[in-house]
């Protein structure tokens, strides 16, 4: 019988499923989003082949030289070509957005499924500790962290991600404590179904919409946050070319040069930008009753 | 009501203690002795011991925590920096009022633009108008603050001219760091305010509202906005604690001598008592803010005011039926 | 019968909805009938057939776009309505026309007390001081049963039924002309939908007003009106006085709403329901829009539109059978 149920409930998950990505494939701005997403992806992949010397070549003749043929988007005040720089520095910038929302989702969505679904004092101690948490706004976290984890990609990730956590938290609770009571969950339960058993095979299931959501938009701001730390000197250090870093050591030249400062604070914006209207699309698609 | 408050007060009480504890255990998972940093490398065993005991570092952790905490609580007291030994309260209270000026100048400008230009594009969706508002929205919440308020200084004090580059000497200098962070945090603003407008906009209690000859202004303000108004309320709470962060962080931009300057300057010193009491102070004040915001609320909502009524205990009650 | 007598007369009054990229909904389609002074109108058929959009009309409230009103005029004291301007609609509206919407429980704004929206269209509607609002607001509390005392308490804190009074209290405070009642107990439970029903008679009677009562409820129709008329996918299939409507019955469609109704014909003991569902008002049939659920269905049936027949005095059907004279 329990089998049978199973059946049922997969069936009618995927015909969602398919039906959000139809809607998400008709949203214009969305794949529009997707593609300059996925170009910019390519181009970062493709770093090795477009600029072979590396992203850490000076050739001080050719200092502060503005975009031209040679150096698509000019050269830095070391002769760098800012056009290795960028697409090398979008690798760092990509990744710490991505692996910090990995990070922050993680420990997130377990902490409260956790509290969730325990409910009582397990469910009090944990959202009390991260009201704590919480009543510090998230970049600044990220800062205090940070500055005493020190820099480098890693503490980088590991500072945003775990300032975001609380966030992660709160939108994997809501959803399971509404879904914790409804039918199904009590006939697992009757059929002494294991604990986790029941969280990772019929709740999360359920709540994933709201954190597929939140996660799209938690890697652009991931990589707002990396860019925010390594522009106060925090975070990802010179030479590494990640983008706020970029910006950072550029930006006393902003009065002569200001292409330096422009060309990468342009990625950010562009990816964070494609990314969060990726990110509507996604929530249109996934949750039709919530129509901005 | 008042008892609604008090309760919501001391309940700021273990959340402000837990975040003290939270940043005390971040220093002392510190890699290094702080002596070392202060002193530099050649300083002898004798001067890092007495470094040690000026700042009390030598007590157990338990010592150190509530020997602070009780100095914050009995004379506002957030102990002597360890850049250059001078107390910490004085220097943050004189730059306090500069950052929090400009924190609650950014958050007007957010609020009122974006709440507008929300209310605007909600009432003409679909259109050129709405349209122009979503691509702001978005593009808003999609620009770094940082680089958006170099990439105004570029523009409106070096190639045009109008606006100071830095400095923080009056109105004039406010209106480029306030400007750049408001309008940004106007966007959210917008989109909370748009999808909060249009949950309400066909409810049937509208229809019940223009059944009974009411016009559309009233309607748009009266009966759509004041119901649209707990979300709205809620990001204007996350605005302001944005808008404090991005002030701390615009400050290094505009040279602005508030809090944030102060606050990347100790972390350049690794001097974390300072850094300490900067993060406590603003967690303090977003808390305060957000007590304030979930008062405005029982002010919005009579549903939610029940709530409170009723979180209060029996005393309401009571007075109701002896009256 | 002379014209003066007619409070609101509705003449060919077609309404569609057209959203962009999709086929246009046809609610309602030449729709034709009159309310005289004091009369109740019972407004019959199911959900979709379009009886909520023309209530929406009369009130010039159907949202638009999609919705237009494409033809037609509706008069209410010998003025076309569709023709008045904006500003004197809202004069109309709430004082010499109202609405009691279907359901209670969302129709009240939440966050106003329910003697301030009382108070609402008191304010709108005539030149009085506060005090002097609040005192009439209180009154009308009352008269719809609910104690004055509760004049700051919210919608919140009241029942569904008591929701409804407070709606009722609403739409007539200004004393209105004419009051339309789309499903008004069709949200309430069964008990207070009667107690419900009464109090409108009641009121309606006091007032001197005439009703247009939306419902697909026979019983209801039975109760409380004089005049019924039948709609089905967007026409008026029947209609006539009550006593035709219940006597004589001549539709199909009449008659098959008799037949689900538990029972309307006490020698029968089974119910009789209707087969199948109303065609899906964007892609409406040819000729009678009843033919694909009716048992008497001809090939004329589908050649042609019907015309509406006058098979006795005041009683008209839109029906082939009908049209031989006949058939009773």
């Amino acid at each position: 019988m329990k089998q049978k149920e199973t059946v049922v409930y997969t069936t009618k998950k995927r015909s969602m499923m398919q039906e959000s990505m139809h809607r998400l494939v008709k949203n214009k701005t969305a794949m529009a989003g997707l593609i300059v997403l996925l170009i910019v992806i390519t181009l970062c992949a493709l770093a090795g082949f477009i600029c072979p010397e590396g992203y850490d070549k000076q050739d001080i003749m050719n200092k502060f030289i503005s975009p031209c043929a040679e150096y698509p988007l000019g050269t830095d005040n070391l002769g760098r070509s800012m056009l290795a720089r960028v697409l090398y520095g979008g690798r760092y910038s990509l990744f710490i957005g991505l692996a910090a929302t990995i990070v922050a989702a993680g420990i997130g969505i377990i902490m409260g499924s956790v509290a969730a679904f325990y409910g009582g004092l397990v469910d009090n101690l944990i959202m009390r500790f991260l009201d704590a948490f919480n009543a510090i706004p998230d970049l600044l976290l990220a800062i205090a962290i940070s500055s005493v984890m020190g820099g480098g990609v890693l503490n980088a990730i590991l500072a945003i991600g775990i300032s975001s956590v609380p966030a992660y938290a709160r939108t994997a609770r809501g959803p399971i404590l509404a879904v914790k009571e409804q039918e199904f969950v009590e006939a697992a339960r009757a059929l002494d179904a294991r604990d986790r058993r029941i969280i990772f095979r019929h709740i999360l299931p359920n709540v994933l919409s709201p954190i597929i959501v939140h996660v799209s938009t938690g890697i652009s701001g991931g990589i707002i946050t990396a860019a925010a730390l390594s522009f106060l000197g925090l975070g990802v250090q010179a030479p590494t070319p990640e983008w706020g870093a970029l910006l950072s050591a550029s930006r006393q030249y902003i009065r002569e040069y200001p292409y330096l400062v422009t060309v990468p604070g342009v990625c950010i914006a562009m990816v964070v930008l494609a990314m969060n209207l990726f990110g509507d699309g996604l929530r249109d698609a996934l949750d039709p009753k919530l129509k901005y | 009501m008042g008892r609604y408050i008090l309760k919501r007060l001391l309940m700021m009480i273990p959340v402000l203690l837990s975040v003290v504890l939270l940043i005390f255990i971040l220093q002392f998972i510190t890699p290094g002795d702080p002596a070392k940093l202060q002193l530099g490398t050649d300083a002898t065993n004798e001067e890092i011991e007495n470094w040690h005991e000026k700042y009390g570092l030598n007590d157990p952790f338990a010592v150190q925590f509530t020997r602070y905490v009780w100095g914050i609580v009995s004379r506002g007291d957030f102990g002597n920096s360890w850049r250059n030994g001078q107390p910490i309260t004085q220097e943050i209270i004189s730059r306090w009022p500069t950052t929090f000026l400009l924190a609650i100048l950014t958050t007007l400008v957010s609020v009122i633009s974006g709440t507008l230009l929300g209310i605007y594009a909600a009432l003409h969706r679909g259109s050129l108008g709405d349209a122009i508002a979503r691509v702001i929205g978005i593009l808003g919440i999609s620009l770094p603050n940082f680089w958006f308020a170099l990439m105004m200084i570029l523009l409106f004090a070096v190639r045009l001219q109008w606006l100071p580059v830095s400095g923080f000497y009056g109105p004039l200098y406010w209106i480029l760091p306030a400007g750049t962070l408001g309008v940004l945090g106007a966007s959210s603003q917008m989109r909370i305010t748009r999808s909060a407008m249009l949950d309400n906009i066909n409810a049937d209690f509208v229809r019940t509202a223009r059944a009974k000859g009411q016009e559309e202004r009233v309607i748009t303000y009266h009966h759509i906005l004041r119901n649209a108004l707990i979300p709205i309320l809620t990001n204007v709470g996350s605005r302001f604690a944005q808008n404090l962060t991005g002030t701390m962080i615009l400050e290094q931009i505009f040279a602005i001598p508030g809090i944030g300057t102060l606050m990347v300057l100790a972390i350049n010193k690794r001097d974390y008592p300072q850094l300490r009491a900067s993060v406590i102070l603003v967690a303090a004040t977003v808390s305060v803010v957000n007590l304030l915001i979930d008062i405005a609320y029982a002010a919005a909502d009579p549903r939610v005011k029940a709530t409170f009524k009723s979180s209060s205990g029996n005393f309401l009650k009571f007075k109701k039926r002896a009256g | 019968m002379s014209d003066t007598e007619k409070i609101l007369s509705i003449k060919d009054l077609t309404v569609h909805y057209l959203p962009p990229e999709e086929p246009a909904c046809k609610a309602v389609n030449g729709v034709s009938f009159d309310i005289r002074k004091g009369e109740t109108l019972g407004l019959v058929g199911e959900t979709g057939a379009g009886k909520t959009t023309i209530a929406l009309s009369i009130l010039r409230l159907v949202q638009s776009p999609p919705g237009k009103i494409l033809s037609g005029s509706i008069e209410f004291n010998g003025e076309n309505l569709l023709e008045a301007s904006e500003a004197h609609m809202r004069k109309i509206r709430g004082s010499e026309i109202s609405m009691i919407f279907q359901d209670p429980m969302t129709a009240l704004n939440p966050i106003d007390s329910v003697g301030d929206q009382i108070a609402e269209v008191v304010h709108l509607h005539s030149k009085c001081s506060r005090a002097e609002a609040r005192i009439k607001v209180e009154e009308m509390l009352e008269l719809v049963g609910i104690d004055k005392s509760r004049y700051k308490d919210y919608p919140h804190q009241f029942s569904g039924g008591m929701k409804q009074r407070v709606i009722i209290a609403m739409a007539l405070a200004c004393s209105p002309e004419l009051l339309i009642a789309d499903e008004p107990t069709t949200a309430l439970d069964v008990t207070i939908q009667a107690q419900v029903l009464d109090m409108m008679n009641d009121l309606k009677k006091k007032l001197g007003s005439s009703v247009l009562l939306i419902t697909h409820d026979l019983g209801i129709v039975a109760e409380m009106c004089d005049k019924v008329v039948v709609m089905y996918a967007g026409q008026v299939v029947e209609m006539g006085d009550k006593r035709s409507i219940f006597k004589h019955t001549s539709h199909p469609y009449t008659k098959g709403l008799f037949g689900s109704l538990p029972g309307a014909f006490p020698d029968s003991d089974r119910l009789k329901p209707i087969k199948g569902l109303m065609p899906d008002p964007a892609a409406l049939p040819a000729g009678c829009k009843f033919a694909d659920r009716c048992e008497f269905c001809t090939e004329q049936c589908r050649a042609r539109e019907i015309g509406l027949t006058e098979v006795s005095e005041g009683h008209y059907v839109r029906c082939v059978l009908a049209e031989g004279g006949n058939h009773h």
